[in-house]
This record gives C-alpha cells, sequence and structure tokens, in this order.
C-alpha cells in the first residue's frame, strides 16, 4: 500500500501538429524524451531534466497509454477501490485527445479512441469475466454521471436543462452531487452513448489566442456496486471511477497550478475578491496550530477529495506539446506534475499524548 | 488647449474614448461564454482609432498634455492586452506610457506592469514597481495632497470633470490596490509577517473609504485572525474576529442589490455565520490549549507554583496592557469601533489560569459550537461536522486539564465519548479514512485518560472495590479496541500490516501500540493465568517498537521517551513473568 498512496504521474508529449513541424523543423522543439521515465526540457541557461513514473513520446499508440496509465486504475476499482485519472496540460497539448480520442466522437471502434472509452471497455470486460466466475451469486450495478465545473458552479452535462447543482457529504457514501442524474450502465455502448451526449453540452469558447479552449472541468463518474451473496450473507461493495478532463491549465488560476502570480483587482470598480486567498495562503503555512480556514477549496478539489490524497488510486495524465512556442506552459505543466507526485495520503492523527507517558 | 484643433473633432475622440471604457467595463460582462473578449476587441479598435485621431487631431498642442493623453491611451490598450491573455502586446503598451510620463515623475501604470510581471514568474521585478508605486503615493500626498486627475479625465469636456472628492477616492482605491498587490508579493516571496501587515492595512483602508461587501470583508477579518492564532496573538485575533462579527451583522440589514433573494443566497448568509462561528471556536480553544502549556508540569498536570507566578506576573501586566493596544492596526470608524469594543469584552484575550477563567473561555466557545453546528449539520456536510465535533471534544478535553475533581474530569471526558463515539459507528472509512483514524485514536485516547484517572481514583481508596476495578478493567479493554481499530485502518487489502510505516502515521502508529502494551499491564485480574497471558501480550507489544526503531533508526527520533520505556519493560517483563510462572507452579 506504500507505493499506491501516492499518485502517479504519467507525462505524456504529443506530436506537433501537421504544417508546425515542416517549418519548426526539430530546431523548433523544447524538449526531448531521454528515457522511458526522464525527459529534458531546453530550458536556458541549464536544460532541466523531469522523471516521472511514465514519460510517453511521441510515437505512443493510446493503446499503450491506457494499458499503462489505466488497467491499474480500473482493476483496482473492481476491487472496492476508487480510483481517478485526470488529464492535465495546456490548451492544445492533447489532453482531449488522450482522454476522448480524435474529435470524431461517434466513432468508438476507432483505433485512435482515447483512455475513457478504453475503460469503459475493460471495466465491463472484467465484470462479464467476473459474472461468468461466480456464477449467479454475484450481481453488479454500474451508474454514471456527467457533470462540468464552470466558474466554481456545477452543472449536469446530462441534464442540460437543470440550474447549478451541489455539492454535499453523506456520512456513508461521501462527497456527491445532489440532484446529479444518474444512468444505469449495463455495457459500454451504452456508457459511449451518455459520453457523448454530454460531451457535447461542454462549454468551450474562442480567443484570438486559442481557437477552442475548454474552459471547465469534465467529470465522469462511474459507480460500481458489486453484491455477493454467501450463504445468506450479503457482501455489498461500491466504488467509483473518475475520469477528469481539466480545463486548459492555461485558465486554471483559481487551483494552485498556477505558480506565482497575483491576483489582480484589475479594473478599479472592482472588488478586491481574491483578497481572502492571500490571506488564506498566509494562515495556511501556519505551524500546525489548530485554526479554521473560511474559505473552502475549490469545488474540483472538493469533488475529488478522496483521489487527492485520500483513500484511493490516482493518476496524472500531463499532457505536454513540444513546439518551442510552448516553453513556458510545458515549463509550468511539468513544475505541476512534479508537484503532483509529492501528494500523498495525509492521514494526519490529532495525537499529544506527551504528557501521558507516566 | 484642444480646442485649436477643432472643438467638434476633440469630442469625437472623446466620445471614442469613453464608447471604448465602457465596452471594456460593463459591455464585456454580458460577453456570450463562447466569445468572452469581444467587447474587450471592439474596445481595442476603438482605442487604435482614438490613437490616430489623437495624432492628426492635436499636431500644434501643448506637448505635456498631448504625452499625458497618449501615456492614458497606451495605458488603456496596455490593460486591453493584458485582459485578453497578450501579455508582450500588453507590456509593451504599458512600457511606452511609462516612458511618456517619465519626464513628468507619474506612474499610474506601476500597478499594471507589477501584475504584468507576476503573470511572467517575476515576483522580483513585479516586487519593484509595486513598491515604487507605494513610495510615489508617499511622496505625492507628502508634497502635494490634493488629489491626481484620474486617467480618464483627460478625455473628458470640462464640464464632465470629476470632483475633488471623487478624484480622490479613486486615487485611494489604486493605492488599496497597490497594497493588496503588495500584500500578495510579500506572500509569494514568504515574507509571511509583511504579507499579513499588507493584508491588515488593505482591510483597514477598505473600512475606512466604505469599499468593501460586508460578507467579504468579514470572512477575510475572520481568516486573518487564525493567522495572528498561528502566532499566538490572542489580542490581535480577538480584534479580527470582534470586527468581522460586527461587519457581518452589517450584511442581513444591507438590502441586496437584486431584489428577490434567493434562498442560495439565504443559504450563503447562514454558512458564512457559521464559518465565522467556528474561527471564534478555534480562538477560544488556542486559549485554552495555550494556557495549559504555559501551566503544566512535566507529566501535564496543573502546576500550582507555576500558576502563582503567572498571576503574579499578570497583575504586573495589568498595567502596561493599555500601551499594548496602541501598537496593533485597530479597524474601524468610531461607531463600528465602539460596536468593535463592545464585542471584544465579552471575551478575555489573556491566559486562563484557572479553572474559573477557563470555564468562561469554554462557555464562549461551546457557544460558538452551538451555532457553527446549526448550519454544518452531519447531513450534507460530514466533515465540517465532525471537525466542530472534534473542537467540542479538544474543549472539554483542554477544560477538564483545569478541573481539580477528578470525578468530575473524568464526566467530562464521557461527555467526548458521548459525541464522537455515535459518528464513528456511522462514518464509511472507504470515504472519509482520516477522520475515521482521527476519531479511533481520539477515542482510544479519551478511554485510556479515564482509565489513568479512575486508577489514580482508586489509588486513594483502603483497597479497591470489585465496582471499580471492572470500570478500570472495562475501559482499558475499550482504549485497546480503538487503537487496535486504528492499526488496523493501516493494514493494506490483504491484512497485512505494513513493513515500513509512513512519516505521516508513523507516531501514531507507535504510540498506539506503545498505549496497547501499557494497557494489557493496567487490567487487573486475580486469575494469575490470565495475568500471564496479559504481560505475554505486553511484551510482545514493547518488543514490536525496540525491534522495530532498530530496523529503522530513522524512527528513533519520533518515539524517543516511548522506545526508552519500552526497552526498560522488555528488559523487566521476562523476569516479572518468570517469577509469576513459578508461583503458579512451585514444583516444577
Amino acid at each position: 500500500s506504500v507505493e499506491g498512496d501516492a499518485i502517479k504521474v504519467y507525462v505524456r508529449v504529443r506530436p506537433p501538429s501537421e504544417g508546425t513541424a515542416l517549418t519548426d523543423g526539430d530546431q523548433g522543439l523544447c524538449l526531448s524524451v531521454l528515457s522511458s521515465k526522464t525527459i529534458r526540457l531546453h530550458s536556458k541557461p541549464e536544460p532541466k531534466i523531469f522523471t516521472f513514473d511514465y514519460v510517453a513520446n511521441m510515437e505512443t499508440t493510446q493503446e499503450s497509454v491506457f494499458s499503462s496509465v489505466a488497467k491499474n486504475i480500473v482493476e483496482s476499482c473492481m476491487n472496492g477501490y476508487n480510483g481517478t485519472i485526470f488529464a492535465y496540460g495546456q490548451t492544445g497539448s492533447g489532453k482531449t485527445f488522450t482522454m476522448m480520442g480524435p474529435s470524431d466522437l461517434d466513432n468508438f471502434t476507432h483505433s485512435l479512441r482515447g483512455v475513457i472509452p478504453r475503460s469503459f471497455e475493460y471495466l465491463f470486460f472484467l465484470i462479464e469475466r467476473e459474472k461468468e466466475k461466480a456464477g449467479s451469486g454475484k450481481s453488479f450495478l454500474c451508474k454514471c454521471s456527467f457533470i462540468e465545473i464552470y466558474n466554481e458552479q456545477i452543472f449536469d452535462l446530462l441534464d442540460p436543462a437543470s440550474a447549478g447543482l451541489f455539492l454535499r457529504e453523506h456520512i456513508k457514501k461521501g462527497v456527491f452531487v445532489d440532484g446529479a442524474v444518474e444512468q444505469v450502465l449495463s455495457s459500454a455502448a451504452e456508457a459511449y452513448q451518455v459520453l457523448t451526449m454530454g460531451w457535447r453540452n461542454r462549454r468551450v469558447a474562442s480567443t484570438s489566442m486559442n481557437r477552442e479552449s475548454s474552459r471547465s472541468h469534465a467529470v465522469f463518474t462511474v459507480t460500481v456496486e458489486s453484491m455477493e451473496k454467501n450463504n445468506e450473507v450479503v457482501n455489498i461493495r461500491s466504488s467509483l471511477l473518475n475520469l477528469v478532463d481539466l480545463a486548459g491549465s492555461e485558465r486554471q488560476k483559481d487551483t494552485h497550478a498556477e505558480g506565482l502570480r497575483l491576483k489582480e483587482a484589475g479594473n478599479i470598480n472592482r472588488s478586491l475578491s481574491c483578497l481572502g486567498q492571500v490571506i488564506t495562503a498566509l494562515v495556511d503555512v501556519g505551524n500546525g496550530k489548530q485554526r479554521h480556514i473560511c474559505y473552502r477549496d475549490s469545488k474540483l478539489t472538493f469533488l475529488l477529495r478522496d483521489s487527492l490524497g485520500g483513500n484511493a488510486k490516482t493518476c496524472i495524465i500531463a499532457n505536454v506539446h513540444p513546439g518551442s512556442r510552448s516553453f513556458g506552459e510545458t515549463l509550468s505543466t511539468l513544475n505541476f506534475a512534479q508537484r503532483a507526485k509529492l501528494i500523498k495520503n495525509k492521514a494526519v492523527v490529532n495525537e499529544d499524548t506527551q504528557g501521558n507517558v507516566s | 488647449m484642444a480646442a485649436a484643433a477643432g472643438g467638434s473633432e476633440w469630442a469625437a475622440v472623446c466620445e471614442k474614448f469613453r464608447a471604448a471604457r465602457t465596452l471594456s467595463a460593463v459591455e464585456s460582462r454580458k460577453d456570450p461564454e463562447t466569445e468572452p473578449y469581444r467587447s474587450k476587441y471592439s474596445a481595442r479598435a476603438l482605442l487604435q482609432e482614438v490613437k490616430q485621431l489623437l495624432s492628426a487631431a492635436e499636431e500644434g498642442s501643448e506637448a505635456r498634455l498631448l504625452a499625458v493623453r497618449r501615456a492614458v491611451l497606451e495605458y488603456e490598450l496596455g490593460v486591453n492586452h493584458s485582459d485578453t491573455e497578450e501579455l508582450s502586446a500588453g507590456e509593451e503598451h504599458l512600457q511606452r506610457c511609462a516612458q511618456l510620463l517619465e519626464p513628468h515623475r507619474l506612474s499610474p501604470q506601476c500597478n499594471n506592469l507589477g501584475i504584468l510581471w507576476s503573470e511572467r514568474d517575476e515576483i522580483k521585478t513585479a516586487q519593484t514597481y509595486l513598491e515604487s508605486a507605494e513610495a510615489l503615493y508617499n511622496q505625492y500626498m507628502k508634497e502635494d495632497g490634493n488629489p491626481p486627475m484620474d486617467p480618464s479625465e483627460h478625455f473628458m469636456a470640462e464640464e464632465e470633470k470629476l470632483t475633488d472628492q471623487e478624484r480622490s477616492k479613486r486615487f485611494e482605491k489604486a493605492y488599496t490596490h497597490t497594497l493588496y498587490y503588495l500584500a500578495q508579493v510579500y506572500q509569494h516571496l514568504e515574507m509571511i509577517e509583511k504579507a499579513a501587515q499588507y493584508c491588515h492595512t488593505t482591510l483597514k483602508r477598505q473600512l475606512e473609504y466604505c469599499g468593501y461587501y460586508p460578507v467579504e470583508w468579514a470572512l477575510n477579518a475572520a481568516t486573518l485572525s487564525q493567522y495572528y492564532l498561528s502566532k499566538q496573538c490572542f489580542m490581535e485575533s480577538r480584534h479580527c474576529l470582534a470586527a468581522a462579527s460586527v461587519i457581518f451583522s452589517q450584511a442581513g440589514q444591507v438590502p441586496s442589490t437584486e431584489d428577490n433573494e434567493t434562498e442560495q443566497d439565504q443559504q450563503d448568509l447562514r454558512q458564512r455565520k457559521a464559518e465565522i462561528a467556528r474561527c471564534w471556536i478555534k480562538y477560544c480553544l488556542n486559549l485554552l490549549q495555550s494556557a495549559r502549556k504555559l501551566l503544566e508540569d512535566n507529566v501535564g498536570e496543573l502546576d500550582p507554583d507555576r500558576q502563582l507566578e503567572l498571576k503574579a506576573q499578570r497583575k504586573k501586566e495589568e498595567d502596561e496592557k493599555e500601551n499594548g493596544r496602541k501598537k496593533a492596526v485597530l479597524f474601524g470608524t468610531s461607531d463600528i469601533y465602539d460596536s468593535v469594543l463592545a464585542m471584544e469584552e465579552k471575551v478575555s484575550s489573556v491566559y486562563p489560569l484557572d479553572f474559573q477563567e477557563a470555564r468562561e473561555i469554554f462557555l464562549v466557545g461551546q457557544n460558538y459550537v452551538q451555532e457553527a453546528k446549526e448550519f454544518f449539520q452531519v447531513d450534507g456536510y460530514v466533515t465540517d461536522h465532525i471537525e466542530i465535533v472534534q473542537d467540542h471534544s479538544a474543549l472539554f478535553k483542554v477544560l477538564a486539564f483545569f478541573e481539580e475533581d477528578y470525578e468530575r474530569r473524568c464526566k467530562m471526558h464521557k461527555r467526548r465519548i458521548d459525541m464522537l463515539e455515535p459518528l464513528y459507528a456511522d462514518l464509511n472509512p472507504q470515504y472519509y479514512l482520516l477522520i475515521s483514524r482521527q476519531l479511533q485514536f481520539e477515542l482510544a485516547d479519551t478511554y485510556y485518560e479515564m482509565m489513568d484517572l479512575k486508577v489514580a481514583i482508586g489509588n486513594r481508596l483502603e483497597e479497591l472495590d470489585s465496582h471499580t476495578i471492572k470500570k478500570i478493567n472495562s475501559l482499558a479493554q475499550l482504549a485497546i479496541k480503538y487503537y487496535e481499530l486504528f492499526l488496523d485502518s493501516l493494514r493494506n487489502p490483504d491484512k497485512v500490516f505494513p513493513e515500513k510505516l509512513e512519516e505521516d502515521v508513523l507516531r501514531p502508529a507507535m504510540v498506539a501500540k506503545f498505549h496497547i502494551a501499557r494497557l494489557y499491564g493496567k487490567l487487573i485480574t486475580s486469575d494469575s493465568k490470565k495475568q500471564l497471558e496479559n504481560m505475554q501480550t505486553s511484551l510482545e507489544y514493547y518488543t514490536f517498537l525496540v525491534d522495530y526503531c532498530e530496523k529503522y533508526p530513522d524512527a528513533v527520533h519520533a518515539v524517543e521517551t516511548e522506545l526508552e520505556l519500552s526497552k526498560e519493560m522488555v528488559g523487566l517483563l521476562p523476569t516479572r513473568m518468570e517469577r509469576l510462572r513459578a508461583k503458579l507452579c512451585p514444583f516444577i
């Protein structure tokens, strides 16, 4: 369990899009993959070397990404663990390609389909196998929900007409989105359908810098419930699989990913609404004293509380674009990924019994 | 002036400028999500037009005025580009603005250049710009004192120009922003104390110039109080909290901007109130705990000599107290200040030194526990609710320290058990592993403490009666149960205890093992065979500690005292067991 608690970080380098490779040439690349675990960023004056759990170069296939990242997590999900897979990176770095596949979404038989459809296939493959093995003694129930977090508000992608939803906690079930539509799934094909339908409802925006950039985080959650009957004793196990496509990292000024930026008050008429975040940061570095911070984590971290340093198996796929133009964003993505490796199951127990050793 | 180049032309320039400002500030908020910068882009186009018109229209006008107008345009363009994620272009414009103004020693663009550099992770550069803005403000206020013109005024007709009062308001606000940016810069540079000071001053200025939303301000002040708590500055902490409560109470009175206040807003308001209550709880808790630290002797009991000494010391300090007050930054104009003062009087900010004083703080804390729980109910807010209950338990724990009567002290611990146990029973560790472990450990510790108290009470009696023995044994068994549950939570899915413990659970796990060892040693039984078994189990647990530290010497620093005692016991127990065995079967 020692290694299972830490977050696994997988870096994937996308190939430069056609056309740019021709003009930029090899000199236009800002990084090179040294081995299956290390990557070198051509920063000046000294190049920087980063080490991760796995580094996938431009030639890596979708199948190989799936088997090294997601397979293990889907398996532990069958064993009752919660699992989460994040895709992180700048717009245009290949997050959606990695998670979904080519933008032609209706076709999930495509050999380029991404981690999410492959996870569905594998999950249902495992379920079928279990059922065959256990006969009528074991049954499964799979449900899914698909939500979007945009501007710190939660929307249901399966019910676009619904208003903002709320996060709540249940003492037995953990964190859940109150009122989110849950759809029962009986096959991978049904899962694709739900996914495709929800994906169309996502918010995208175009600016003069990016033709299309996703401004929201999308969280696809599959709940797997198994029921086993063993001589009158009914054993129910339930676990979650979260598949998360994060908003472009350049947009995530509200998470810890941003490094050293100042929060803007900008226009003179606007309020200094971020002062709280500064103060929070001051209190954060306090010396382990009991204190309360009034500002809640962002909705995303709250929803995925268990995945980030909790009782779960978590993997981050950091996507980077190798072009030298993306140098800044690539550096910050790699820095983020480096920090993510340090996140662990923080089971700090309040314990002050020093005085009791009599 | 501009009239020389044709009044109507100038009016058109002003009109365009104003339209651009409106587009940028007002219209842009309504832009569709798919084209977030539509209005900003149109504003940019307008500004470019103004720039062209300006060069044509103003050939003859005064150089200084022209430079200022150009600078204002560059400034607007710079902000526009920065807003739309085009930093380099934004920087060029702002730099040009700076160049134009350089000869005139004006620099409204410092704030923006500061932000720009921070976007590039060049905090040091940002710091330079912002500190020069701060210096400029101070110098200006000293030398001139009259509020300067707002940049946009350079494109207004004479009759539209702002009043001095309005100018001053804008100028002060810009300066507040400078302070606010500096607070962030210092925070990033980890100059924590300075950052806190700038946050504090920013809050104070917001209050002075009425530039705040009550709820937000109150939350900020309450959060800042928690910073002071971590520095043990209880007077400052209390001041922030009192101000937070006072300002928050205004929030309900101010009619909201929208007519129909939604249920969501009401809910938010209730949540904020509960959040502030939680800050108060922490305040009471910290004050009590710090006092305990001061008063306790080496076995964790109240030290009466220390108590007398501190009481004498306090008397001396009371005379100097007034001076201390003046040093702190205080919030508010006179009417607010009075309410804050009244609020402060409800709870002390000096260390309690006896049970009576401790109890008063405890009661204030307990009231806030009730208030916070009203909102953070277990249904929907599991984590928050349990955290509040944990605080409540901690309040009882520290209050018990001040209580001299052991029976009453025991009852206080029983209260802790009663509030924690049902929560633990319901909690699903699959989702709440951390809290679940905390509860296991706290329950174990509380039972352990109660057992110790019962033993102490029993020791005063001539002879232990069967009721007390039963009580001691059952408390010890319960403590063992919860320590074991905690240790079990560390096992992997195959139920195997980890070979090497993670740093963050190392100490608790070792302490749990150690306490279990001691508990088996304390179980009272008249059955010698049973006693032998208990000693055997105890020995095994002590041995675990010793072996583990031998294998991983890194662990030693975490459990030095426990290790020492364990080694001693591992040496002693076998002999004792031998003696007992000999007594059991004297003929072998």
